[in-house]
């Protein structure tokens, strides 16, 4: 469906009423479609993104990044509440809220609803921890998700094999999983036990599907020459 | 053949001559033999013919190849010797088995007196002698042998010595060169053997052992042949009895014969099929042989074919027994150690079949021809070493992108960007790995090439253009000048435009008259004043 950008700014928009064709028929009322600003009964949407505690520094240091394309191309307001909000309400719940946020509202002119939405899985994907020149491909890109899973849904592993298995995941200074980057083109996050892939559908499902190997326990080189043979074709398909 | 003229053609001279060579030799001192001495090799050479002329009529060859051995002094020891020996190659034989004969006959028969002391002469001689033959000394022996264990050694005298002689040239009258009565008598005795076994030839046997028995007289008479036979062989007891041989001559009745026959065949050995024989006795013998037939032995009453089935059923319990009996060890098949006696396996020759190839021998030759070979193939160069086959690729090689494994330098969203860009055709495609890595190749063959080039001088190519953004450093083309200065070129030097922008003719300081400085002052000031237009005027000087 189109978005017509409506040429007036006020609320108020004049009906043009279609003469009717022929006797006995009611004129069918047609409507321009609805600004951003317009939906939600005029009000602005919000989101907020907590800043989890390891992310702060990194988002302290990139924040302009994170600002300019927000503000200036996606046209979000952006903003940072850095004081602690407290509430009567339940324990756990205070915790969540005393985190610091991100907060995003929309403007007047921002030219598409899922803009915002977009502007909150970048700065979510920063906080994952994912580069800025990665998440970016967010705001650019419609088809790109985060996908996210931990270590325990493939398998459960304890202790050393845990820590063996993470190790094998990454490789050696990170080889294995930026040998996965580079031929699937996504990006991946381990943190801990958790894994955070980034990239188009059908390219999260080939990384997650070498990722899940490696958990399970193949060596490298085995994913490696599948890898090779799942990235010439798609490649290929380009 | 030389006959020697200087002997006397009497037989009787010349025996005397023969033994008076012996006789000489005889008393020679030995050591005189043992240099070469003329008249002592005559003296031997008479006596050796002599003792072969006393030889010759018993050969059973008759006539002898030589009637007289040729000893004359043409011929050598060697001549002689053949002669001898020609001689005494049938005569051993014959006298062993009249030996053998001789032995198995029992010691009651008169012998005929023998010439013991010619013999023992002779066999003196002949052990002196030193040109004298071996052969002719063991036949003195034998028959020395023989006279010995017949038991009429007493009874020999001259006599017989002169009969035999006579006899032997009586003999020689009945016998031609086709007919020899020896060798009928042999052929005839075998056939005997065969048809009949052995018992039928048992009272010939005993006739024939005693050679010595005959009387050389009644040998001619056919008659009295047989009656001398078995006078003979009647007296094998009381041979030293003479008279009776004296009367065998012309009284000879039934019982003699027939009765003691029985006695003398009983005494015989069973299945003597050999014969002691001597040529004078020859037909003596053959006839005794059918008159021995007619004798009334159980024995020899059998028919033929009884005879075969005796000789058929000894045969076959003969072949009884040996299948009954337990075969030898070897014959058996599979035999352990245990079955068969201690170290009987080295005894026997095993053959078996050896599947290894036997080691070669290595000889001087073998070792020489290796080593000439090795040298040579050193010297030629030719190992045969293992060459590896050279893989001929039948397609191109297929082009692998190599996964990358380190942090790529373009964010996600370049990456994107870039793959919009070149759908788009905005941007140009980018180089893939192959082109990068020719690229790079064909720079650094570039660059090879150049100093290559500058090196040879002759083929000049100028350095290649890289359009590169880089800093050019406006230093004179003599100091960047290399060992080879045709190698360098001022185009990489910055251009004068890029050294100095302006136009017009440019002056110095010193150049300028008043009026050009004075215009310089005058633009310069309408610039000042033109920049510092839009000072507040409070600053402005009134």
């Amino acid at each position: 469906m189109e978005v017509e950008t409506a040429t007036a700014a006020g609320s108020s928009v004049e009906m043009a009423v279609d003469r009717p064709a022929g006797p006995g028929s009611v004129e069918k009322p047609r409507f321009d479609a609805l600004m951003p600003s317009e939906m939600s009964g005029g009000r602005p949407q919000f989101r907020k993104v907590p800043v989890p505690q390891h992310r702060f520094a990194p988002l302290k240091r990139c924040w302009m990044d994170i600002y300019t394309p927000v503000y200036e191309h996606m046209k979000i307001d952006i903003r940072m509440n850095l004081k602690a909000v407290t509430c009567e309400l339940k324990f756990l719940l205070a915790f969540a809220l005393a985190a610091r946020r991100v907060e995003l509202k929309t403007r007047q002119d921002t030219p598409d609803v899922s803009n915002l939405q977009k502007c909150a899985d970048f700065v979510h994907a920063f906080m994952l921890g994912f580069d800025i020149a990665d998440a970016v491909a967010l705001l650019r890109l419609d088809d790109l998700y985060v996908d996210s899973f931990e270590i325990k849904d493939v398998k459960t592993l304890r202790g050393e094999h845990l820590s063996r298995a993470i190790g094998r995941l990454s490789g050696k200074g990170g080889k294995t999983k930026f040998a996965i980057e580079n031929s699937t083109r996504t990006r991946i996050v381990i943190a801990d036990t958790k894994i955070h892939i980034l990239g188009s559908f059908v390219n999260i499902k080939v990384a997650r599907d070498s990722l899940c190997s490696l958990i399970l326990g193949s060596p490298a080189g085995k994913v490696y020459s599948k890898l090779r043979a799942v990235s010439a074709r798609l490649a290929e398909r380009y | 053949m030389a006959m020697d003229l200087d002997e006397p053609l009497d037989a009787a001279a010349v025996a005397e001559m023969g033994e008076a060579a012996l006789q000489r030799l005889c008393d020679a001192d030995p050591a005189l033999f043992l240099s070469p001495s003329a008249d002592l090799a005559a003296a031997a050479r008479a006596a050796s013919r002599h003792i072969y002329s006393s030889l010759a009529p018993l050969s059973p060859a008759q006539p002898p190849p030589f009637p007289s051995l040729l000893a004359g002094p043409a011929f050598d020891a060697e001549q002689i010797w053949s002669q001898i020996e020609l001689l005494d190659r049938p005569l051993l034989p014959h006298l062993r088995r009249q030996l053998r004969r001789l032995e198995q006959q029992p010691p009651s028969q008169p012998q005929p007196p023998l010439e013991k002391p010619a013999v023992a002469e002779r066999e003196q001689s002949e052990e002196e002698d030193g040109e004298g033959s071996e052969s002719e000394e063991l036949k003195e022996e034998e028959e020395e042998e023989e006279l010995e264990e017949t038991d009429d050694v007493e009874e020999m005298g001259d006599d017989y010595e002169e009969e035999e002689e006579l006899d032997g040239r009586e003999r020689k009258g009945v016998e031609d060169k086709f007919l020899k009565i020896d060798e009928m008598a042999e052929f005839l005795d075998r056939g005997d053997e065969e048809e009949y076994g052995g018992g039928a030839k048992r009272g010939e046997k005993k006739a024939k052992k005693n050679w010595m028995e005959s009387d050389d007289e009644d040998e001619e008479d056919e008659d009295g042949d047989e009656d001398d036979e078995d006078e003979d062989q009647l007296d094998l007891e009381d041979f030293e009895d003479d008279d009776e041989e004296a009367e065998g001559a012309g009284e000879i009745m039934y019982k003699d014969f027939f009765e003691k026959g029985h006695k003398k065949e009983a005494k015989k050995k069973d299945g003597y099929t050999k014969k002691v024989q001597f040529k004078d006795e020859a037909h003596e013998i053959e006839v005794d042989g059918s008159e021995d037939d007619d004798d009334g032995n159980d024995e020899q009453v059998l028919s033929t074919h009884e005879k075969e089935r005796l000789k058929m059923r000894a045969k076959i319990e003969q072949m009884e027994k040996a299948n009954l009996d337990p075969s030898t060890w070897t014959m058996r098949g599979e035999v352990t150690s245990s079955n068969r006696p201690k170290n009987s396996a080295l005894e026997v020759d095993l053959d078996f079949e050896h599947n290894v190839r036997p080691a070669p021998v290595i000889t001087e030759e073998v070792t020489a021809s290796l080593e000439e070979m090795i040298k040579k193939r050193i010297a030629e160069g030719q190992f045969d070493d293992v060459e590896k086959p050279s893989i001929v690729p039948s397609k191109a090689p297929k082009e692998h992108k190599e996964l990358d494994e380190s942090k790529s330098k373009k964010g996600l969203a370049e990456l994107y960007e870039d793959d919009y860009a070149q759908k788009a055709g905005l941007a140009p495609a980018p180089l893939s790995i192959s082109d990068e890595l020719k690229k790079e190749g064909s720079a650094l063959f570039k660059r090879i090439c150049l100093k290559l080039d500058a090196l040879s001088h002759f083929h000049f190519a100028p350095k290649p253009v890289i359009e590169d953004m880089s800093v050019q450093a406006n230093v004179p083309a003599l100091a960047m000048e290399e060992i080879a200065p045709v190698a360098v070129s001022d185009a990489a030097m910055l251009a004068p435009e890029e050294i100095f922008e302006g136009k017009g003719d440019i002056k110095e300081e010193g150049e300028l008259t008043q009026a050009e400085r004075k215009r310089r002052r005058a633009n310069k000031k309408r610039k000042y004043a033109g920049s510092h237009k839009e000072r507040p005027a409070s600053l402005q000087k009134d």
